[in-house]
């Protein structure tokens, strides 16, 4: 009797965290068949190749955890670099500093990004409009000015120190001789650049240290809380005092923003900024986000469990990479890791949640 | 009711068909050959596929529930047909015999997504959203590994005819002729050539008006939107939910497969859906456009059938008239909300009389 109880609660323990067990077997049957694939390199590559799903998933998860939807996130990271690289090219055209047009290459992008989920927002809370369709519309109309701006060309020829920045590394150390942040050492010989460790990318720094807040407020405050008490019912969260509508407006300006991040983070990494450049994450993120948990009817979520579905897919695609199995096996992969997670959490019910 | 109000009120139930004609009108004035056979065949013919998929979409929708799979199940079935076609062809097979086979496996193949995503939504009671968000990856993965990639080619001649046939031919030398094409030697006569409807879109408005008929007069059509307004009353009167809502999703299914049926004998070509072409959000844009709502219960045929009438119109005129493609994603988003606002803001206008 006492062995069953111990089992039964050790089922549970792995129900309750099959994502976790999922992306650990993961990394381990990648690492056993693939080649360097459990390597400080190739395990920042996975980091780094995430950013862009990480950033849309948590923005994602506020508004899923709301009951809505966001769908306009993926071509927001197309509006919000092309506005970022386009006013990065334009100020350095004009003589500006590199500093300068950098800086306020990214801040336009990220204050004009808010400007979608303000809308997103308003037609959401105030004008009643499904978000489906809401942020469908706003999907398309971020996307034509995105290309609008853009001219139907990526935009080329930023600042030269961006590249820096967004290929840059938090800590680089060569055993025994140099231990610097941030910046790379100069005048290394071949061999010595071949030894250099470089830690931790700075893309991923700022991606952790977002998400991280986020995480925080989403757990720990009171907007957190009144968040999941809109997604649980809506009636009773506004009997109970919240602002409903200011909160949905502020939910999805929250998505909005990390769209935005990640528009800015691309730019970062690829030096260019595409109209096109985020669309195909929209459904990983989403995906990322039911993985973690996350019901579509609102109410429960988490960002820790997002991050984890997120680096699921990372993972897999990275290690699909390494092992040359083409990518469209991924999305097969996805789709049935999708379905796995819903079914999952609609038969063991008592064993995900409870505890 | 005053006249005032019922007059309002027609407009708010038929702005999307009012502004359609508006929209024509403005079009024909602005655009240069906009007003034209030629044109008005071509925006038909560009909206053929679209048509399809918006059409199985509002089964689905009226039912309350959401296919985002249909625009690489159709991807799949374009390039399984087309690889039997292919086979077939090259095995020796008549014309006849390996067009016929490739498409009709080609459709019945392209039932079992929908099966499965009728069986996981109703059994397993998956959300809609998330099961066939998951049959989005699987179709579009095995399209994409059937094909590697490339597209589909050295089908059968005639599947080419026929996707690009017309219903009939005027030519001012030779007179008037049915689906034959008349054989013509001359520039100016072959210019002159009158193409007056094209076959796809016959069939496919035969199709349409048979599914249209079974919506709106048949039991089949009142059960889903009883459905779509409230489960719980549909179980109550009788109706088994579950297997009807698995026939709606294998309804849209179809309709996606025909859909690739029909793409491959448009290109003569099979070939697997972008992945960043997004049919099903502008399927799914048509259906709401032409009023349905995403809540279920609402939505017709004829409705959808006006919505992406005005996409195609929106697009080929905006074509004509040399502006950049991507205004038409600014256009249509714009309208989408529009859509719905309307809905939203003046609900006794479109509801009541």
């Amino acid at each position: 009797m006492m062995d069953n109880k111990n089992l039964r609660k050790i089922l549970i323990g792995i129900a309750g965290r099959w994502t976790l067990i999922f992306l650990a077997l993961e990394i381990i049957f990648f690492s056993i068949f693939g080649i360097n694939y459990f390597s400080l390199k190739n395990l920042q590559n996975i980091l780094l190749a995430s950013t862009t799903v990480l950033l849309l998933a948590t923005g994602e998860t506020f508004v899923i955890v709301t009951g809505g939807i966001d769908l306009s996130v993926g071509f927001m990271v197309g509006f919000s670099g092309v506005i970022c690289a386009k006013v990065m090219v334009t100020l350095q055209a004009a003589g500006a500093s590199q500093a300068v047009a950098i800086s306020s290459g990214i801040l336009a992008a990220l204050l004009l990004g808010l400007l979608p989920g303000l809308v997103n927002g308003l037609l959401v809370a105030k004008l009643r409009v499904p978000p489906f369709i809401a942020t469908f519309g706003m999907l398309g109309i971020a996307y034509g000015f995105a290309e609008i701006i853009c001219n139907n060309v990526p935009i080329m020829g930023l600042p030269t120190s961006v590249g820096s920045i967004g290929h840059g590394y938090l800590i680089y150390w060569l055993p025994g001789k140099i231990f610097a942040f941030l910046q790379k050492p100069e005048n290394l010989t071949r061999l010595e650049l071949q030894n250099l460790v470089s830690i931790i990318p700075n893309v991923t720094v700022i991606t952790a240290i977002v998400i991280g807040i986020f995480a925080f407020i989403l757990a720990r405050t009171k907007f957190g809380q009144h968040t999941y008490a809109i997604g649980g019912s809506m009636d009773a969260a506004e009997r109970a005092g919240i602002n409903v509508k200011r909160h949905l407006i502020k939910v999805y300006m929250i998505s909005s923003f990390f769209a935005s991040l990640a528009g800015v983070t691309y730019v970062l990494r690829f030096i260019t900024g595409r109209a096109p450049a985020g669309s195909a994450r929209l459904l990983d993120a989403v995906v990322a986000v039911v993985i973690g948990g996350a019901s579509l009817y609102g109410g429960t979520g988490t960002i820790l469990g997002t991050v984890i579905g997120a680096l699921i897919i990372g993972v897999l695609e990275i290690g699909l990479v390494n092992l040359g199995i083409p990518t469209y096996n991924l999305y097969i992969a996805v789709g049935c890791i999708l379905i796995f997670a819903v079914l999952v959490d609609q038969f063991f019910p008592e064993l995900v949640r409870k505890e | 009711m005053t006249k005032k109000r019922k007059a309002l009120s027609f407009i708010g139930r038929n702005w999307a068909l009012l502004f359609l004609i508006l929209m024509l009108m403005l079009f024909s004035i602005l655009g240069k050959n906009f007003f034209g056979l030629r044109n008005f065949s071509n925006i038909l013919l560009a909206v053929t596929t679209l048509l399809l998929l918006a059409s199985g979409e509002t089964f689905v929708i009226i039912s309350g529930g959401i296919d985002l799979s249909i625009g690489f199940v159709m991807g799949f079935v374009c390039v399984t047909s087309a690889i039997i076609m292919r086979d077939l062809h090259a095995a020796g097979f008549p014309q006849a015999v390996s067009i016929m086979a490739g498409s009709s496996i080609g459709i019945l193949l392209g039932l079992i997504p929908g099966f499965i995503n009728g069986v996981l939504i109703t059994k397993l009671r998956v959300p809609p959203f998330i099961a066939t968000l998951g049959m989005w990856g699987i179709a579009n993965g095995l399209a994409w590994r059937l094909c590697e990639g490339f597209p589909i080619a050295f089908l059968p001649p005639k599947a080419r005819d026929i996707g690009m046939a017309y219903i009939a031919y005027y030519s001012p030398k030779k007179g008037f002729s049915l689906f034959d094409r008349p054989v013509l030697t001359e520039r100016a006569d072959i210019l002159n050539l009158m193409k007056i409807i094209p076959l796809p879109v016959l069939l496919i408005a035969i199709l349409l008006v048979i599914f249209a008929f079974i919506l709106s007069k048949r039991k089949f059509g009142q059960h889903t939107y009883a459905i779509g307004g409230k489960v719980d009353a549909a179980i109550r009167a009788g109706v088994n939910v579950p297997w009807h809502l698995i026939k709606v999703y294998v309804i849209s299914s179809f309709f996606a497969a025909c859909a690739g049926v029909l793409l491959v004998f448009k290109l003569n070509m099979g070939i697997h859906t972008q992945y960043t072409s997004s049919y099903e959000l502008f399927a799914i844009a048509a259906v709401v456009i032409g009023g349905a709502s995403l809540m279920g219960g609402k939505g017709s045929i004829w409705g959808t059938v006006i919505g992406v009438l005005l996409i195609g119109t929106l697009n080929n005129g905006l074509m004509m008239m040399g502006l950049p493609i991507f205004y038409r994603y600014i256009a249509i988003g714009c309208i989408l909300i529009v859509a719905v606002l309307i809905d939203q803001l003046f609900p006794e206008l479109v509801y009541k009389e």
